[in-house]
């Protein structure tokens, strides 16, 4: 591939194509509101750059996909990601029936079905094998009980995947099977979770006697967890991608800039210091990220730079409110003098779950001084 | 602990073969006897060691192949350092292979460099840069240390502090204020006016002070007139160059104390099976792949471009990344091996305190993010 023209390929698509209004937003995006570029995106035959070309996707490697999302994110683009795209997509692909694939792939492309992710529950956050909504098998259904929460955007959804437990009687990770089900079913209610920036991006999703058509299970009975922990490929690797700090520290320093902070040599050092951690993740994103252009697989050394990197945000995050000083009190924007807004507040809020979500960074050390250093349990 | 290294990097086969030779030369020390014995020792290494290297060519080993030297990448080189530091080699390569051979290199005195340069590579003849008059200023044009014309000779005066491996050298290579600024001499050790003082440093080695009385060398002795540009080019390969033995001081003190805390039994476990002290070994680890990485990235650097501002940021951050990281580490390791981590007796002490000399020298932490905010137009 060549890489230089690859790149100005998909930024030129992109200035040319993605609306001003929606760049650099406060916080990430739905695919909702966006969905008039999702709908350009597939007309171009971008909107799954991760499947293989058989099934409508670009067919890029991974260190290709890694690429392809940074001049999206280099151009201010910040929306959620897709789960038909970067989940389901690929399950189905590994995993479904012919007749799945043939029925849900093109509607994940074109999105006319928008699908949410139907995994943690309240009882299992960290320790997700141990999930508990049920599913029975009865003639031609599925009989599903229990709740889901943290999906996100299950308000906007048509479709949730869900992993539900087949067989209470043997090890928890083996009695757990893959079920995709239709948000407007009866026995599905939804209530959105607000969250500190008070927005609801998240939801609890509650299941009482719903019926799955028992046809809408994906891969075997049973084979759910294996199946799932097997889908991790690109997506490892963005989950400690640089820009999860870079963003804010961008917006770090145009606050800075406008409070005249670059002439305090306090500030100077505590922000310098901050750009070097970025930049030195940078190094390390980079050197992780030719062992996919080789075509090579990583291993579970890649939880280092989600470590890192989230934890990084957060301390970018809180000098951001601190430069702001109590304008960053306020719940409204600071006005920047290039006409854009920052919300400090709102920013250090949303990067609480960043050290959480996808494997809290305590589970992450877990893995790293298990796998990498070896250490005993 | 995982060897990393043979799943993320691919080595060329001379970076492999500089490494496994490196290592294999370092293996029969591997209790740090001898790292041990020479503390507090003058000329602070060994003779014997330091031509074992010579003889491998690791003295000349930036040097063209026309002054005897191998003329090897930096990201060649890295690895040798990764090893020296890892074995906490006391052998004052950098002060030589990088510092003093390259201020003659990148000066314009022919003469010299045919003179000398092949005596550096075959180990016969060392040197040293002097060239440093206060703590912590990292600035390359001299100030006290003056040097005036007489005839078609200089007459220079002043003293220079912490020149490493002064002992030893056969000359210095010294930077004097002239009336056209800073330029840089070949002053033999032996030259009426110079003395010469020790202070013992905490690792064991020593910092010379280089005193000059009116040491008198002829103008054939005059490396460059462009002092602080040659000075400003030599210091940042050498702290490209300390930053692989910091990499390697770091990365060995973690992988003997990820051992130890898997050996080590308490409340009848190993004690590496204690969630805390995994954690703060993976933070350690977490801090030697940053340093790895941006070591990596910056001997790609110096080795893509001759551009003194791309060096110059590329050896600021990684001198600040693996001077504060080599600190953390050891510290760290310290604690990892609880109360024998304190004594003289536990190796884990030695690397503590390298990592603190070369985390010092050419430049901290602090300075270096200074320094990169103010190149990068960052901050």
């Amino acid at each position: 591939m060549d890489e230089k023209a690859f790149r100005k390929e998909i930024s030129e698509f992109v200035v040319a194509n993605f609306p001003d209004k929606w760049r650099f937003p406060s916080h990430r995006l739905s695919l909702k509101e966006t969905h008039e570029w999702q709908l350009t995106l597939n007309e171009k035959g971008w909107a799954a750059p991760g499947w293989p070309k058989e099934h409508g996707g670009m067919g890029l490697t991974p260190y290709e996909q890694l690429v392809f999302q940074e001049e999206l994110n280099n151009y201010g683009v910040n929306i959620a990601p897709n789960m038909g795209v970067t989940m389901l997509g690929h399950l189905l692909i590994r995993y479904g029936t012919q007749a799945q694939k043939e029925h849900y792939l093109p509607k994940i492309l074109s999105c006319e079905t928008r699908w949410c992710q139907g995994y943690s529950e309240p009882g299992a956050g960290s320790d997700l094998a141990a999930l508990r909504t049920s599913a029975i098998l009865e003639d031609d259904h599925f009989m599903v009980n229990g709740q889901k929460t943290w999906t996100s955007f299950a308000h906007d959804a048509d479709m949730i995947f869900l992993l539900v437990r087949t067989d209470k009687d043997v090890k928890k990770q083996k009695g757990i099977s893959f079920l995709l089900a239709d948000m407007k079913s009866p026995g599905i209610t939804i209530k959105s979770i607000k969250n500190l920036t008070g927005s609801s991006e998240f939801c609890e999703v509650f299941f009482d006697d719903l019926k799955v058509p028992k046809e809408n299970i994906v891969g075997e009975i049973n084979k759910g967890w294996t199946m799932a922990k097997s889908l991790l490929g690109a997506e490892r690797i963005m989950i400690g991608a640089p820009k999860i700090a870079r963003y804010p520290l961008q917006l770090l320093k145009k606050l800075a800039t406008d409070n005249g902070l670059f002439n305090d040599p306090v500030f100077k050092a505590k922000y310098t210091a901050l750009l070097l951690d970025v930049d030195d993740l940078d190094a390390t994103f980079i050197r992780f990220g030719e062992v996919l252009r080789r075509g090579d697989e990583l291993g579970p050394e890649v939880s280092m730079l989600k470590v890192w990197i989230t934890e990084t945000a957060q301390r970018v995050t809180d000098l951001l409110v601190e430069v702001g000083g109590e304008a960053s009190l306020i719940n409204e924007s600071i006005q920047l003098s290039d006409g854009s807004g920052v919300h400090p507040a709102n920013h250090s809020f949303s990067s609480r779950p960043a050290t959480i979500y996808g494997g809290t960074n305590e589970i992450q050390r877990n893995i790293l001084a298990k796998a990498v250093l070896q250490l005993p349990s | 602990m995982l060897d990393l290294q043979s799943r993320i990097d691919r080595l060329s086969e001379e970076e492999q073969m500089i490494r496994d030779s490196a290592a294999s030369f370092f293996s029969t020390d591997a209790e740090l006897k001898r790292i041990r014995a020479q503390r507090g020792k003058q000329p602070g290494y060994g003779a014997d060691k330091w031509q074992e290297m010579a003889e491998l060519g690791w003295l000349g080993s930036m040097l063209p192949e026309k002054y005897s030297g191998m003329d090897l990448k930096f990201c060649e080189v890295i690895h040798m350092f990764e090893q020296m530091g890892r074995a906490l080699a006391p052998e004052p390569v950098i002060s030589t292979a990088i510092l003093g051979a390259g201020a003659i290199l990148n000066g314009d005195n022919e003469t010299l460099k045919t003179n000398y340069l092949p005596g550096l590579a075959s180990g016969k003849w060392k040197t040293t840069v002097a060239w440093q008059e206060k703590a912590s200023s990292m600035d390359v044009e001299a100030e006290h240390v003056v040097a005036t014309t007489e005839g078609s000779s200089y007459s220079i005066t002043g003293k220079k502090l912490f020149v490493p491996c002064a002992a030893g050298a056969d000359a210095f290579v010294v930077s004097a204020k002239t009336a056209d600024g800073t330029a840089l001499f070949l002053v033999d050790k032996d030259n009426q006016g110079i003395s010469l003082d020790y202070a013992d440093r905490v690792d064991g080695g020593f910092f010379g002070t280089v005193t000059l009385n009116n040491v008198s060398v002829e103008e054939d002795r005059l490396i460059s007139t462009d002092g602080a540009q040659v000075l400003s080019k030599v210091l940042d390969e050498a702290r490209l160059i300390a930053s692989a033995e910091l990499f390697g001081i770091m990365a060995k003190a973690l992988e003997l104390s990820v051992d130890f805390i898997k050996q080590r039994e308490q409340f009848g476990k190993p004690i590496g099976s204690f969630q805390a002290l995994q954690h703060r070994a993976v933070d350690a680890f977490i801090l030697t792949e940053l340093s790895r990485s941006v070591l990596i990235q910056s001997a790609n650097t110096f080795d893509r471009t001759q551009d003194k501002t791309e060096r110059a940021i590329a050896a600021s951050q990684v001198k600040a990344r693996c001077s504060d990281a080599a600190l953390e580490i050891t510290k760290s390791c310290i604690q990892l091996y609880g109360g024998m981590g304190y004594t003289d007796e536990c190796n884990i002490g030695l690397y503590f305190k390298k990592a603190m000399v070369l985390a010092a020298w050419l430049g901290q932490g602090t300075y270096h993010r200074t320094r990169y905010g103010e190149l990068t137009n960052a901050a």
